[in-house]
């Protein structure tokens, strides 16, 4: 009996213990992350000659980008031995959020960030505002409730289709659409060849807004940008007939065109399936080219925006908060404040920027002009983002401010449209839930 | 009198020695473990200092959710059939290794090789495998003239649940294979010549002696494995990121993704204190079943 007791008190504790413990014991109370830092000042211009460290983190991307970042922070501390930076970098876009997060639980939040959700490390707290005397090498600065967080590392990149020329060419496909409906048309010609006409790195759940957005600024955000906030005060539903069309579309499109293996396919895979014939299109931003080309340098390639039923061309290319950002906890040392405000103007030094955008197919955010050489279909997306014509918008989860999401909507209601097509699920039954969730994040949120 | 104070002074060592540990096990899993209860009742986002109590609303939206009832469904798929499967396989394998007469410690430690590796490399080993467009399950079907058979083994609702259940056994067998084993090993002999000297076949000696006295290292096994069953995590993450749609969520799964990604610490840990309570009953009844039949030597 006494035998018996003991194995359900062991039992009961091993239980308790393997499930809770990975839950508790933040309180919130985050310390600095290590200095070798040797003293304050009251004197912020004698900084730069004391011996100062900061940490630093970015989402790593692909290794071009990677190597870009990284070249610009050994260039600095070669030009500025006293600085040290402890660069904590080693996670990509796909768990970027979590891993800031578990950086934070663990007291070692990054004393300057590439910041991504710049709205939830705000209201935490976390983030201060970018320093007066940096704003000026911005040409764009994205504002959270009238304050400036971010300096963005480049500009809001349009999206559209990457497509192999020779898939095209093999299809008879010889103009790029003017309508939404003759871009289905050419998915008609190319599935008749027998390649899968898109890929989908669906697999990341981050890759799933590309179409999302897609459809939504096309249907939904281009007539009404306050949208999201309407749908907040609960007077749009995604019920709404635009709405619905544009669930509708992304249905079909997915039912019809996408790559059998859509779900087990990562982002970082669709390079590869596009260049090795197996898919004739990617819906993907500028960050893709690189890969691409070093997928298989031979391998030619274009870029377009697709435009909608009415020809019009709607673009996600508003700027949205994201860019270094400087921590809170590492602002409280005035040395490493000033220590980072030299890295960040030596970023955007036409000198270091110019190569970064180059790597990164990136927009410039700065005031300063800067030159870097593109290939074509970059020169498509500048052309696109000075396109007056084209209307400018963001995606779901990118809007800020009244028409800001729940943050835990966005990867619910992906999920979501995955089920609805591989369910064949009816659009509008689907879309009830969508409101009734969203509903109720709201109010989890209101708590 | 001398041994009772000798006995006391023992005692009053005994305490010094335990010291130590106690306050290490109350920094690092009471005081955790406790303050979870608090969270719980909580709406924190995990971030910021502000936390505030909620009463039982986390447990109520639990009630209603219907991801989180989803979640509970896979949990339950997950957690009976890797009981299951996983202590059928082992027993089976243990019998197989118990009974061979050369290699035994190469066929015992080829068994126990997939348990050595951490659940998070099995899954990418077997999510390149199962990959629709590169796998090499799908290339070794296409190369056999089974092209037919291809599927989207982790993108396909139907599919993806079964291959996380058949890859966790695969890595897991080998573990509780030992376990059996030295079950198996001590069962006396002469049980088994006896009952043959008797006349009892093969089976009936495995029905009627080997299972019987196998039953202690069953309890064991199946309550470890049912433990490591409800709290698959790993695997998931890795191979179907709890996709396609909801299909592969557990409730570890969303334990995380709420607390973590969507920044819902407090509703993450009301899902965990009532994961404690599944585990609990599970374990309980698992533990007052099976020690009913174990029989002692």
């Amino acid at each position: 009996m006494a035998k018996k007791s003991l194995l359900q008190i062991v039992s009961v504790i091993l239980s308790l213990t393997v499930v809770l413990t990975a839950c508790g014991g933040n309180n919130g109370n985050n310390t600095a992350a290590p200095s070798n830092n040797t003293g304050t000042t009251d004197n912020p211009t004698d900084a730069p000659k004391k011996d100062v460290s900061f940490t630093l983190a970015y989402a790593t991307g692909d290794p071009a980008t990677k190597q870009a970042i990284e070249t610009t922070i050994d260039a600095f501390t070669d030009k500025n031995p006293h600085v040290k930076i402890v660069n904590y970098s080693e996670t990509t876009s796909a768990s970027y959020l979590d891993w800031l997060k578990t950086k934070d639980a663990v007291g070692q939040f990054p004393d300057l960030v590439e910041m991504r959700d710049t709205k939830v490390f705000v209201d935490a707290g976390k983030l201060i505002e970018l320093p007066e005397d940096l704003r000026g090498l911005f040409s764009i600065l994205p504002e959270y409730a009238g304050k400036v967080y971010n300096a963005p590392l480049t500009g809001t990149a349009p999206q559209g289709i990457i497509y192999s020329k020779k898939a095209y060419t093999d299809a008879g496909v010889t103009e790029l659409p003017k309508t939404y409906d003759e871009f289905l048309a050419i998915q008609d010609k190319l599935a008749a060849t027998g390649i899968s006409p898109i890929v989908v790195g669906g697999k990341d759940i981050f890759h799933m807004g590309f179409w999302t957005n897609f459809f939504f600024i096309n249907e939904v955000y281009s007539k009404d940008p306050d949208w999201n906030s309407k749908r907040t005060a609960k007077t749009a539903s995604f019920t709404d007939a635009g709405m619905v069309q544009a669930v509708t579309d992304y249905k079909d499109l997915f039912s019809k065109y996408v790559d059998k293996g859509w779900l087990s396919t990562a982002d970082n895979q669709t390079a590869s399936i596009l260049v090795s014939g197996k898919a004739a299109q990617l819906f993907s931003g500028p960050w893709m080219f690189g890969q691409i080309a070093e997928a298989d340098p031979s391998f030619e390639f274009g870029f377009y925006a697709i435009p909608d039923r009415s020809g019009n061309v709607n673009i996600n290319q508003l700027p949205n908060l994201a860019g270094w950002s400087l921590s809170a906890e590492g602002a409280k040392d005035p040395d490493k404040v000033e220590a980072i405000k030299a890295f960040i103007t030596f970023f955007f030094q036409p000198e270091q920027y110019g190569p970064y955008l180059a790597t990164v197919n990136g927009i410039p955010t700065t005031s300063a002009e800067v030159t870097y050489e593109t290939g074509e279909q970059m020169k498509e997306v500048m052309r696109l983002v000075g396109d007056a014509s084209a209307n400018k918008s963001l995606g779901l989860a990118n809007w800020y401010g009244e028409n800001a999401i729940p943050p835990q909507f966005r990867n619910w209601y992906y999920k979501l449209l995955q089920e609805m097509v591989l369910k064949n699920g009816d659009v509008t039954e689907y879309m009830k839930k969508a409101d009734a969730e969203y509903d109720s994040n709201v109010k989890a949120n209101q708590q | 009198m001398i041994a009772q104070l000798k006995k006391k002074k023992w005692t009053h060592y005994a305490i010094w020695f335990i010291f130590p540990a106690f306050l290490l096990y109350t920094a690092f899993v009471i005081i955790p473990t406790l303050s979870s209860v608090y969270l719980s009742f909580t709406s924190w986002d995990g971030l910021s200092s502000n936390i505030k109590y909620i009463g039982l609303d986390n447990f109520i939206e639990i009630i209603n959710s219907p991801r989180v009832h989803n979640a509970l469904k896979n949990t339950l798929i997950f957690a009976f059939s890797l009981v299951i499967l996983e202590n059928v396989l082992a027993l089976l394998l243990a019998i197989l290794v118990d009974q061979v007469r050369w290699f035994r410690n190469f066929f015992r430690s080829i068994f126990y090789f997939p348990v050595l590796m951490s659940g998070i490399i099995m899954g990418f080993i077997w999510m390149i495998i199962m990959n629709y467009n590169f796998g090499v399950l799908n290339q070794l079907l296409d190369m056999t003239g089974l092209g037919f058979l291809k599927a989207d083994w982790l993108g396909n609702p139907d599919f993806a649940l079964i291959a996380i259940i058949l890859s966790t056994v695969w890595k897991a067998a080998g573990y509780y294979m030992v376990i059996y084993l030295a079950g198996l090993q001590g069962i006396p002999q002469e049980l088994h010549e006896a009952a043959s000297i008797d006349g009892a076949n093969r089976w009936q000696q495995f029905r009627s002696i080997t299972f019987p006295l196998l039953a202690g290292a069953m309890t064991v096994c199946v309550m470890l494995s049912m433990i490591g069953s409800l709290k698959i995590f790993d695997q998931i993450a890795v191979m179907t990121d709890g996709g396609p749609g909801f299909a592969t969520e557990t409730l570890t799964y969303i334990i995380y993704k709420v607390g973590f990604g969507e920044l819902r610490q407090g509703f993450g840990t009301a899902l965990s204190m009532v994961l404690f309570l599944l585990t609990l009953v599970i374990s309980l009844v698992q533990i007052k079943v099976l020690r009913k039949r174990e029989v002692q030597m």
